[in-house]
């Protein structure tokens, strides 16, 4: 009752008002005064002005496993929580790839590269209303610290051995002191979601946080600095999040974002059924496209646009098993691990496969072939002077011969490769049997390597099982697998390449680098790491890319391209290569057939 | 009395015995939920391993079980990895779902695998038959998933049915009936796919079963008593043939949590099966094992039952069970 | 009587069928494996007797296809590369049965590829591969049936016949079998198995280990059959008679029994040769190159496939005479075995 005739006033008013020249009212939204106070530090976001209202509808392949950021692993939880619901204090543009300010409104680092002093915006609130201040921040920063928390990020927040330290020096300025200097250290703060210590301090003195904001959280216990937050969830089926009122940009005509009142996201298990549903009209919008079905949907297009991004930041790459053969390593393997130290044999490998068939078939065209880690998808650390050869038998053939192989006949009369000892090379190569992409090349590449002569099988294993083989048991001879960087630096991926890291895939968690050029990289790395500037840093990660090239201890293949598709009406739709590819902008996404100002 | 106590002493067994194995095998598998960070390069080992210690993954087998098998008898069962949440309401929601789409189709098809066995078995080698074990022949050739797929297909062109999932978007707005119809119609597509799925097997067992006892000497007496052919066949002929059809009854009851996977996973149907087919996959040890163990609860209580019916339907076992 | 026929003709059919299947190398112009990375997705060649300029040739023959510019899957003829169809040609090595080496083939075109069938994502032919993809298929349906039916009626017969506690046990077990989530203990297997093991041994273990572990469903229904055959009057009047255990199931118990084994078979034998489509999505199944009908139904599960590539429906069509021969034998069996019956009855009260 009141609140109609409050809007009735509020209409006569602004009419009044809108003669007279000035908007200092606006309608409001459930309640919550839409006008922006003055205390508000408000981030103004350019682009394309949208109109307020709609519902958004995406499907996601698998229901996510939690709401709270800290334990959050899985893929789609990450993508709910960072892209839609949680905030961060300095933030990456998927578009730029360049860091922007977000919850900090600006922040300093000393000349040694130490010290980051991050100075809040005025007026921030959580999605509940309640204000955000220097100690939300600390207190985020104590939990996922927390050894007994099991925060899965906690990890990136360790530097140089030692957690980063967190000092308050007002209600809006934090300093942040790191044990050693970290290359882009601003870009730390990506993902890192502040947390209402109003409702999770107690929960985290009673050991409970791991447990708390899991999917079956009532939605006024649940708060966030996303543009969307929580508001229903039905198992298995759907996450309904709506509008925060309390968000923290505005658009170029100062209206707060997001534009769109609610976010729904649906479990659809199978890509195809994804595919299915956005061609009927049930979803809006769609990406984490294969090529194959990318193409049935530029086809029959109706309704919809796709676009294609350009190839992501995703490297596909066959690796040998380079581990030190122990006492448990079978002879067979034993025996095979021999040629795969051979640099030569890696390096014939290299150019007997052919890349543009890999682009061509798997990925119809809609990917790039790679030489290094860095896809053309990452604007600035590539480097272009590594060589990019074009497939030549005879040169994997001469390479051969010189790491002593040579050519018998093998039982049907073809040729066949032997190594010094007349053994045949045969080896088989691992790749997973759930992603068609990397089966496809394996195939390819068994094709490719025939004309050497060596006969290659391709054990297809379920993902889990492929992981435990090489990482743990380390008894696989080669195997094909991809990586997805979260970001276009290279520190994150530090691990990958360092010696001693988890993620050194093909000789993990060395004590010493097994062979000088990964003594090489571990340095440059860690050079790169203490750079301050961008250009040295650039320039270690050159000459990294050159060693890898050289050595070849990943074989890198190709890289497939972002595909999504949108439905026409959906206004500031631009697809990026980073995750999330589409809804990195989802408060300023829009229909344009939404029904403008007037909310229902 | 003491015969069904028996059986149900049985059922208990079988329980511990599956819960044994699913725990062994679950060791056997390689791999554990916690793998998959392994390639996250930003995850250090000591991580992984301090989170493998905390669901106490490292411990031995022997240890692991009995820690489950106490806290099952405390009402809990287990915890899930993935979902950082107790296993049994995860379960019981999508259990739900589940038995509302089997429920409905497992009573379909039999309504309509029994006419259909029946008559194909009377007209034994002339049209009907031939086009009844036709029509089994090619649903049996093509595989679950096409079928599953086919039908979503026909969806999309047709428009007439929804894509998938088991409410529409905007359901929130609907009055009671219309959710309901609204359930309904997202449920069609779902049931004709498992409706389309086990019709075949039953079809062909019903007639098997009926064709067996047609030639039997009472039925013809009974015929020749000028007993209404309906009667006949409904009431004697398929009453002596139902030793194997009640056990198949059983079967079908035992499946009606286990059995519409596929269709479920394809349809984005929300019930158990594509949380069991993603918690195997990711090694969620406990959602498995929770939703093997129920899976068996029903297979035990479908067994039971088709126990109970064949002492019902069937005299001589009831004089013997009772001698 | 013409009915009591019926089943041979059944029979030389299906031989005929796996005949070809296992001359696959004589009929298949192509080694299955062999990738033709310019064609990938080539609709079936039309074969032509009348070329652009109407005139007519003799001997039939197709135009060589092309890629049309800038596009991944689309097509045109070369009108002017006239490719004349030839048979008994020389081609790739195969060994005919697994034994001959030969290097003849049915027909085939020396100039250029020919694609009957069409062909699949890497250009290789659609029609070799699904004439080899059968030899391994079949033999792995057979296999697997066969020791899921052995195990089946040995342990259904025994329960059914001996009953008492040794019923109880043999249920209690085949009950365990059904519930036990097997997916886990495939995984394992194949953690076991060396990588060095040559795929295909691989994949018959697994069927094996499938087949072996599947009795528990046909035991129970034979054990239902058994049980109510043991009380019919005249085995009991047998075993009135003195008639031994052994004779009893032989003569009066198993033949009863044959229809729900037939009725079985019928359906394990497609249900193996579709069970690969399952294992391969676990990673279980027989890998890349090397065709299976398994695996080349697996492609059609794909939406994108579905819906672009029409003629990889193929393989499923080519399995149909195999199942629906099955079936008809079985059929064909299923009313002999009734007629008998029929006849035994009646000659039994002459």
């Amino acid at each position: 009752m009141s609140m109609a005739r409050l809007s009735t006033f509020g209409r006569w008013l602004s009419c009044g008002l809108l003669l007279a020249g000035t908007g200092i009212f606006s309608r409001p939204a459930r309640g919550v005064p839409r006008q922006i106070t003055l205390s508000e530090e408000l981030l103004t976001l350019p682009g394309e002005l949208g109109k307020q209202g709609g519902r958004l509808v995406v499907s996601l392949r698998a229901e996510p496993k939690t709401l709270n950021p800290l334990t959050a692993a899985d893929a789609p939880s990450r993508e709910v929580i960072l892209g839609a619901m949680q905030a961060d204090l300095i933030h990456i543009n998927r578009a730029t790839q360049l860091t922007e300010s977000a919850l900090a409104k600006s922040w300093r680092v000393s000349a040694d590269g130490l010290q980051y002093t991050l100075k809040l915006r005025k007026g921030l609130r959580f999605s509940d209303g309640q204000p955000v201040d220097a100690d939300d921040v600390l207190f985020t920063l104590r939990v996922y610290l927390d050894e007994n928390v099991h925060a899965t990020q906690r990890d990136q927040f360790i530097v140089g051995g030692k957690p980063i330290a967190v000092r308050k020096v007002d209600a809006q300025t934090l300093v942040f002191q790191l044990a050693k200097t970290y290359g882009a250290g601003e870009r730390l703060f990506d993902g890192l979601a502040i947390l209402p210590r109003h409702l999770l301090e107690k929960p985290y003195n009673d050991g409970k946080l791991a447990q708390t904001w899991t999917l079956a959280t009532p939605p006024n216990q649940w708060a966030g600095l996303g543009p969307f937050r929580l508001k229903e969830y039905v198992a298995g089926q759907k996450l309904v999040l709506e509008r925060n009122p309390y968000y923290w940009k505005q658009d170029a005509k100062g209206s707060r974002l997001p534009y769109l009142d609610e976010l729904v996201f649906l479990f659809v298990p199978n890509a195809d059924a994804q595919v299915l549903r956005f061609q009927s009209g049930e979803t809006d919008l769609i990406s984490r496209l294969g090529a194959e079905n990318f193409s049935v949907l530029s086809r029959q297009q109706s309704g919809y646009t796709m676009s294609d991004a350009g190839p992501g930041l995703e490297y596909n790459f066959l690796f040998f098993n380079l581990n030190e053969p122990g006492e448990k390593t079978p002879p067979d393997l034993a025996r095979k691990m021999k040629w795969f130290r051979e640099v030569k044999f890696r390096q014939a490998i290299s150019a007997a496969i052919d890349r543009g068939a890999i682009v061509r078939l798997v990925y119809q065209g809609r990917g790039a072939a790679l030489w290094g880690p860095v896809t053309p998808g990452n604007h600035r650390w590539g480097n272009s002077a590594i060589p990019r050869p074009v497939r030549s038998l005879e040169k994997a053939r001469a390479l051969l011969k010189e790491a002593g192989f040579t050519w018998t006949t093998g039982p049907n009369g073809e040729p066949a490769l032997v190594d010094t000892d007349i053994k045949p090379v045969e080896f088989s190569i691992l790749a997973s049997s759930t992603n068609a992409d990397r089966t496809k090349m394996a195939t390819l590449i068994q094709d490719d390597l025939k004309q050497l002569g060596m006969r290659v099988q391709i054990a297809p294993m379920e993902f889990r099982s492929l992981i435990d083989r090489v990482t743990q048991t380390r008894e696989y001879e080669a195997c094909v697998l991809g990586l997805v960087s979260f970001d276009a630096d290279p520190t994150p991926e530090m691990n990958v390449w360092l010696s001693s890291g988890g993620t050194h895939l093909w000789n993990p968690s060395q004590t010493h680098p097994a062979t000088a050029w990964e003594a090489e990289i571990d340095k440059l790395m860690e050079q790169q790491l203490a750079a301050p500037s961008f250009e040295p840093r650039k320039k270690s990660f050159d000459r990294v890319q050159e060693l890898l090239a050289e050595n070849q201890p990943m074989i890198f293949l190709a890289s497939p391209d972002i595909l999504a598709g949108a439905k026409n009406s959906m206004g500031n739709f631009h697809p990026a290569v980073l995750e999330p590819y589409v809804l990195w902008n989802v408060e300023q996404l829009y229909f344009k057939d939404a029904p403008g100002n007037s909310r229902p | 009395m003491r015969y069904f106590l028996r059986r149900l002493m049985q059922g208990a067994f079988l329980l511990i015995g599956v819960s044994i194995l699913t725990f062994l095998f679950s060791t056997l598998a390689p791999g554990n939920y916690f793998d998959e960070m392994r390639l996250n390069p930003q995850i250090s080992q000591e991580t992984v391993a301090a989170l493998r210690a905390q669901y106490q993954l490292d411990r031995p087998l022997p240890v692991r079980y009995g820690r489950w098998v106490n806290a099952l008898l405390h009402g809990d069962m287990g915890f899930s990895f993935a979902y950082n949440s107790p296993v049994a309401p995860l379960l019981w929601v999508r259990a739900r779902n589940t038995l509302l789409l089997t429920v409905t189709a497992t009573l379909i098809a039999w309504a309509l695998a029994l006419p259909l066995g029946i008559w194909s078995a009377t007209t034994s080698g002339r049209l009907p038959d031939r086009a009844i074990s036709g029509a089994t022949a090619a649903l049996l050739v093509i595989p679950d998933l096409v079928l599953a797929i086919g039908v979503l297909i026909l969806a999309v062109r047709s428009g007439w049915f929804p894509t998938g999932g088991m409410a529409s978007a905007a359901v929130e707005g609907l009055s009671p009936v219309q959710k309901l119809r609204d359930l309904a119609w997202h449920m069609e597509l779902p049931v004709l796919a498992l409706v389309l799925s086990a019709l075949p097997t039953l079809v062909r067992h019903v007639r098997a079963a009926v064709a067996e006892v047609l030639d039997a000497p009472f039925l013809r007496a009974a015929a020749s008593h000028g007993i209404p052919r309906r009667t006949l066949l409904y009431r004697y002929a398929l009453r002596a043939a139902a030793n194997p059809l009640i056990s198949l009854f059983g079967f079908s009851v035992g499946t009606l949590l286990s059995g519409s996977l596929l269709v479920e996973v394809v349809m984005s149907w929300p019930g158990l099966g594509p949380l069991l087919l993603e918690a195997i996959f990711a090694r969620d040890l406990f959602v498995v094992i929770g939703g093997v163990l129920c899976s068996t609860v029903f297979l035990v209580t479908g067994n039971f039952l088709a126990d109970v019916l064949i002492y019902w339907a069937d005299p001589r076992i009831r004089s013997r069970v009772n001698a | 009587m013409m009915q009591r026929r019926g089943w041979k003709r059944w029979l030389v059919a299906l031989a005929v069928l796996h005949g070809i299947i296992g001359c696959a190398g004589f009929f298949a112009p192509y080694d299955p494996a062999e990738q033709d990375r310019e064609r990938p997705y080539l609709p079936p060649m039309r074969i032509h007797i009348v070329d652009t300029t109407g005139h007519f040739h003799f001997r039939p023959f197709f135009y060589a296809v092309h890629l049309r510019d800038g596009s991944f899957d689309q097509f045109e003829e070369s009108t002017d590369q006239i490719v004349p169809l030839q048979f008994l040609v020389s081609g790739a090595r195969y060994r005919l049965l697994g034994l001959v080496p030969s290097r003849i083939h049915f027909f085939g075109a020396p100039a250029s590829r020919i694609y009957l069938l069409g062909s699949d994502a890497y250009g290789r032919d659609q029609l070799s591969r699904i004439l080899y993809g059968g030899q391994i298929s079949l033999l792995a349906g057979l296999l697997g049936a066969g020791l899921t039916l052995f195990f089946g009626v040995l342990i259904g017969a025994t329960a059914g016949f001996y009953g008492g506690w040794k019923d109880g046990l043999l249920m209690r077990v085949a009950e365990l079998f059904m519930t036990l989530p097997w997916l886990y203990l495939l995984l394992a297997l194949r953690a076991f198995l060396p990588l060095s093991v040559s795929p295909l041994r691989a994949f018959f273990l697994i069927i094996a280990v499938i087949g072996v572990v599947g009795w528990a469903r046909p035991a129970r229904l034979v054990r239902g059959v058994v049980l109510s055959a043991k009380e019919r009057d005249y085995v009991r009047a047998a075993r009135g008679f003195g008639a031994k255990d052994g004779y009893l199931l032989r003569r009066h118990i198993l033949p009863e029994t044959s229809s729900v084994i037939l009725t079985q078979a019928t359906i394990l034998v497609p249900q193996f040769v579709l069970a690969e489509m399952t294992l391969s999505f676990l990673g279980l199944g027989v890998p890349e190159p090397v065709p299976t009908w398994g695996s080349l139904l697996a492609s059609l599960q794909q939406y994108s496939v579905l819906v672009s590539y029409w003629w990889m429906y193929l393989p499923a069509l080519a399995i149909v005479p195999f199942f629906l021969g099955y079936l008809g034998l079985a059929s064909a069996l299923q009313q002999d075995a009734g007629i008998e019956k029929i006849e035994k009855a009646t000659s039994g009260v002459r």
